[in-house]
């Protein structure tokens, strides 16, 4: 085993009193310990509150990483005292104070109330979708479970919560381990609050901006990140399907050349669960409760897709640049082909290639190609060419678009974007912004 | 002081007090209930803590009798055969509930069925669990199905002791403390459950959560309740020493011993040849865990006072893909399992004992329930593996439902007698008064050594003979200490400590008249002086209640052998 020789360290405690009040502050306490290796946070917090300030306040349970109590920031990060070693902390000094974003009890005790009211709103909890007399037959491997892992591992300790820069920013964001907790019961077949769930979780799935703290933070390994992005996937299918509880709210609230799509093709990714629809007694029992919350919450939902897209064209600063497609021989008239273009792009410091996929119609006449956007125009979704149909599919939510770009079908508000093309020494470019 | 007024008032909020609250609220949700936790929602208790797993009979090739006779035999035939009887029974309904009703997941087989493992000591392999963190999916998913209930919870508020009415003979409520703010505030109810698990920590090693400090069997025993089998202590084999770390006896599952990792004392002796050379560390942890205790006794023990448990030669792979979890928490300190002797000790981990209760959790004062480890008898001398988790499931679910049952005919709500209230109240608060005195910090430290080496794992006459003396001399210095420079009385860390110091003393006042009572060695009770288990001794139990000086007054009964017989276990 290790043995490390004894070592002196400042540890700069945050210390509130609430019979004083007011904004607190950092004690300076300097500890001696024979060997940080076997030394933990929250040794050294029993420590420092049994030989220098009988006063000290922290939280502790069951000090082995189970119970997801002694939750606090060191060093600036969040982290569980019970499961952090001394000795892995760099430096002379070690700050420890309260997780960010809850109210402060007592130095670095903190009111969770927040942490579960948020936890309670998501319906974070298990509804049999229909009464069962037997456990449900499930595979370990089955699609759900994989998908559904060891997410289910939390202890609500609320490292993710304090780490993240959006959670005391948006009023109605549930915050990493309450859409975490939705997410498992989102992709859990045997639930039965599935849309009552998901309408809950709609305006707050969309705050999140992918910083990936609560992934970093997390002291189970568990990532909200992926389970936040999972839901978004999720509801941007789920709104637009026939017959949606969802979607009948939100019908009213689309544009008007938004109609249902013809037919709904399963999106290609591999985190979509076989769900059943919720019974209606259980429907009955949640609606009442949500409706005003999903109308609300889907006016969010909608304000910000739209806003991105407003906003869109206007963050795009590069200078225009011409982009060879490829030899225009290779695009025989009467076809529509794929090509990828690649290009080089310079933000700021950063360097990178651009490789995106382009549609090339040539058509009857010999000199005229139209080059298309592959994005689809309603929600950016990848389209992709049908030769047997001759129609540009989108995956997502069912659009069609004719060779010549002009919807056919589906949610698209829009013909598809076109490039400004020219054909020079036998290649074809495209004006890429 | 402020009065909250219940139908059902449950003091605790691990499995057995959650369970309870479920089943109560589901036989009739117009009860209102009242749950008080000393920790935060859910997070308390041993039930989360649970890594092994939950014994129940899924499989047609098993049966509850088998299930009953591994019980009994484990428990050395003193258990109550009636409690028994129904765990084995209860448990499979309890543990569909917990997959269908509250939508806990556990690990399946490929065909997607329950998986069961085997444990210690079961002829079938029934243990249904998730992964290694079991008591996470249980008391996770309970938890919000709390959440989901009208069931409302009182977080980081302290039970300090029952209420009675004059008589004595009814429970009318329990004082309690808001941890937060530092307030007294009195509950009445129609009916109490105690469920706030048991939790030796009063011994230099032990395996719960601090936060455990036997709250429950202290306040059943002052309060008066008629307690079983409480020299039934159960220590774990292998603790992780860490030194000078609250971590210390944090357990390195049994598994390891399983798959055929040694025990080594300071020589490098397999000392198990000595002890058990038939089974060696495949033993039952009771043999493992005195064994372990005797060579450090006799002075062959390793470099921090325990000895070795060594894997490294099961291959470094082996142990890393099949103990990650034992893996991990060693190299969190530096300690390599897999290639490299780890040092551990036994830890006191589970108490048999508590409140005498039946199968529908009654105890023997009206109005007052009991659950889980607060409540004795359904292990009899020694518990097994998953049938711990089990027992807080299964008698929590009969606690609700029976307190249901018990409210259906008009009960009322009592008043509490306010003197009561203002004289427990006023000694709570002694200490800030006083400007000299121990601390109980210190005290809490001498109890703990004073445990380990005369009321522990090996135990004698003279011993514990001296014990019930310290005890009381503790006692007499509890009651002087001072809290100067502990600040106010809102989050007072060391003021609770201070609190839990009765209960813990009280536990060991009936753990060392139990144990100088039982004159043999029987299951995890091992005296030095009387090594023999001496079935002509005649099976027994004892029973025990508060004596007018505080001290236990003892009853040895025999075992009422209603469905089997020893003769018919070993069979």
């Amino acid at each position: 085993m290790a043995n490390h020789a004894p070592k002196t360290r400042i540890i700069k405690v945050f210390r509130y009193d609430p019979a004083v009040g007011g904004p607190g502050h950092f004690d300076r306490f300097e500890l001696k310990t024979d060997d940080e290796s076997l030394t933990t946070i929250l040794d050294v917090l029993i420590r420092l509150q049994k030989t220098q300030d009988l006063s000290l306040a922290f939280r502790y349970a069951c000090r082995v990483s189970m119970c997801g109590s002694c939750g606090m920031v060191i060093n600036g990060r969040e982290a569980l005292a019970c499961k952090t070693i001394l000795a892995d902390l760099k430096g002379e000094e070690v700050t420890i104070r309260p997780l960010n974003h809850f109210p402060v009890v007592k130095d670095l005790v903190v009111d969770m109330e927040p942490f579960f009211r948020k936890y309670e709103e998501g319906l974070t909890y298990f509804h049999a979708a229909r009464e069962r007399s037997e456990p449900a037959i499930i595979r370990p491997d089955s699609r759900e479970r994989r998908v559904i892992e060891s997410s289910t591992e939390c202890i609500a300790c609320g490292c993710c919560v304090s780490s993240c820069t959006m959670a005391n920013w948006h009023k109605d964001y549930l915050g990493p381990a309450a859409l975490n907790r939705v997410f498992t019961l989102l992709a859990d077949s045997r639930d039965g609050l599935h849309e009552e769930r998901l309408a809950r979780s709609l305006g707050s799935c969309y705050h999140c901006r992918t910083e990936l703290n609560c992934t970093e933070v997390c002291p189970k390994e568990i990532s909200a990140t992926r389970a936040i992005k999972y839901i978004q996937r999720l509801a941007a299918k789920e709104v637009l399907k026939p017959g949606s509880t969802v979607r009948s709210d939100l019908r009213e609230l689309m544009p008007p050349q938004s109609t249902a799509p013809a037919a709904l093709t399963p999106e290609p990714e591999d985190l979509l669960p076989a769900v059943p629809p919720p019974t209606l007694a259980s429907r009955r029992e949640f609606l009442s409760r949500t409706t005003l919350g999903i109308a609300a919450l889907t006016i969010v939902f909608l304000g910000g897709v739209l806003a991105a897209t407003a906003l869109a064209p206007t963050l795009r600063k590069r200078p225009e640049k011409w982009v060879d497609v490829g030899q225009a021989e290779d695009f025989p008239a009467g076809s529509v082909k794929t090509a990828q273009i690649r290009y080089p792009v310079k933000d700021g410091f950063y360097e990178s290639t651009v490789s995106k996929p382009v549609f090339v119609s040539h058509q009857e006449n010999p000199d005229q190609f139209t080059v298309f956007n592959s994005r689809c125009t309603h929600l950016g979704c990848m389209l992709h060419w049908d030769d047997g149909k001759n129609l540009f599919i989108c995956d997502c939510h069912g659009g069609q678009f004719k060779p010549d770009g002009v919807v056919k079908a589906g949610p698209p508000p829009r013909s598809m974007d076109r490039y400004l093309t020219m054909v020079q020494d036998g290649h074809l470019f495209v004006q890429e912004a | 002081m402020k009065k909250i007024r219940t139908d059902i008032l449950i003091i605790g909020m691990g499995g057995a007090a959650q369970l309870a609250a479920l089943n109560a609220f589901d036989a009739n949700p117009d009860l209102n209930i009242v749950i008080v936790t000393k920790a935060l929602q859910g997070k308390g208790g041993c039930s989360r803590m649970v890594q092994g797993g939950f014994n129940v009979v899924l499989n047609s090739a098993d049966s509850h009798e088998k299930h009953l006779r591994d019980t009994l035999k484990g428990g050395q035939y003193i258990n109550n055969q009636e409690l028994a009887k129904t765990l084995v029974e209860q448990a499979t309904p309890t543990i569909k509930e917990m997959e269908t009703r509250y939508g806990c997941f556990f690990d399946r087989y490929p065909d997607g069925t329950v998986h069961q493992k085997p444990f210690a000591g079961q002829s079938f392999d029934r243990t249904v669990h998730k992964g290694d963190l079991t008591g996470i999916e249980i008391i996770s998913r309970t938890t919000e199905q709390i959440m989901k209930r009208d069931i409302r919870i009182l977080e980081e508020c302290r039970a300090l002791d029952l209420l009675a009415d004059t008589t004595g003979r009814e429970i009318v409520g329990a004082l309690c403390v808001d941890i937060k703010q530092g307030d007294f505030f009195v509950v009445e109810a129609a009916a109490t459950l105690v469920a706030t698990g048991g939790g030796p920590t009063s011994y230099r090693f032990f395996a719960p959560g601090p936060e455990k400090t036997l709250d429950g069997m202290g306040m059943l025993y002052r309060a008066g309740v008629r307690m079983v089998d409480m020299e039934m202590l159960q220590f774990h084999p292998t603790g992780l020493i860490v030194p000078g770390s609250v971590v210390a006896g944090s357990l390195l599952e049994e598994g390891l011993r399983g798959a055929g990792a040694y025990m080594l004392n300071s020589l490098g002796e397999r000392y198990m040849q000595r002890y058990d050379p038939v089974k060696m560390e495949r033993t039952t942890r009771d043999v493992m865990s005195r064994s372990s205790f005797l060579e450090m006794m006799a002075g062959r023990d390793c470099e921090h006072g325990g000895v070795d448990m060594m894997a490294a030669h099961l291959g470094a792979e082996f142990v890393e893909k099949n103990f990650p979890g034992m893996y991990t928490r060693c190299k969190l300190f530096g300690y390599d399992l897999a290639r490299k002797p780890v040092p551990v000790s036994p830890a006191a981990h589970f108490m048999m004992g508590g409140a005498v209760i039946d199968t529908a959790c009654h105890t023997s004062l009206e109005r007052l329930f009991a659950a889980g480890e607060d409540a004795g008898g359904v292990h009899g001398a020694n518990r097994l593996g998953g049938n711990g988790i089990a027992d807080s499931c299964v008698y929590g679910r009969q606690a609700g439902k029976s307190m249901a049952q018990y409210l259906k005919q008009e009960r009322g709500i009592p008043q509490a007698d306010e003197r009561q209230i203002e004289h427990l109240a006023a000694n709570y608060l002694a200490p800030f008064a006083r400007t000299s005195g121990p601390s109980p910090l210190t005290l809490r430290d001498e109890l703990r050594e004073m445990n380990w080496t005369h009321v522990g794992i090996a135990r004698t006459e003279e011993k514990l003979q001296q014990a019930i003396d310290i005890i009381e001399k503790i006692h007499e210095e509890v009651l002087m200490v001072q809290l100067t420079g502990t600040g106010g009385r809102a989050y007072n860390m060391v003021w609770q400590d201070w609190i839990a110091l009765f209960n813990m003393l009280d536990v060991s006042r009936m753990i060392s008249a139990s144990a100088l009572q039982r004159q043999e060695t029987r299951g995890a009770h091992f005296r030095l002086d009387y090594p023999k288990q001496d079935d002509r001794y005649g099976l027994f139990n004892i029973f025990l209640n508060r004596g007018a000086n505080g001290k236990p007054i003892l009853e040895k009964r025999p075992v009422a052998l209603k469905y089997m017989r020893p003769t018919d276990v070993v069979n």
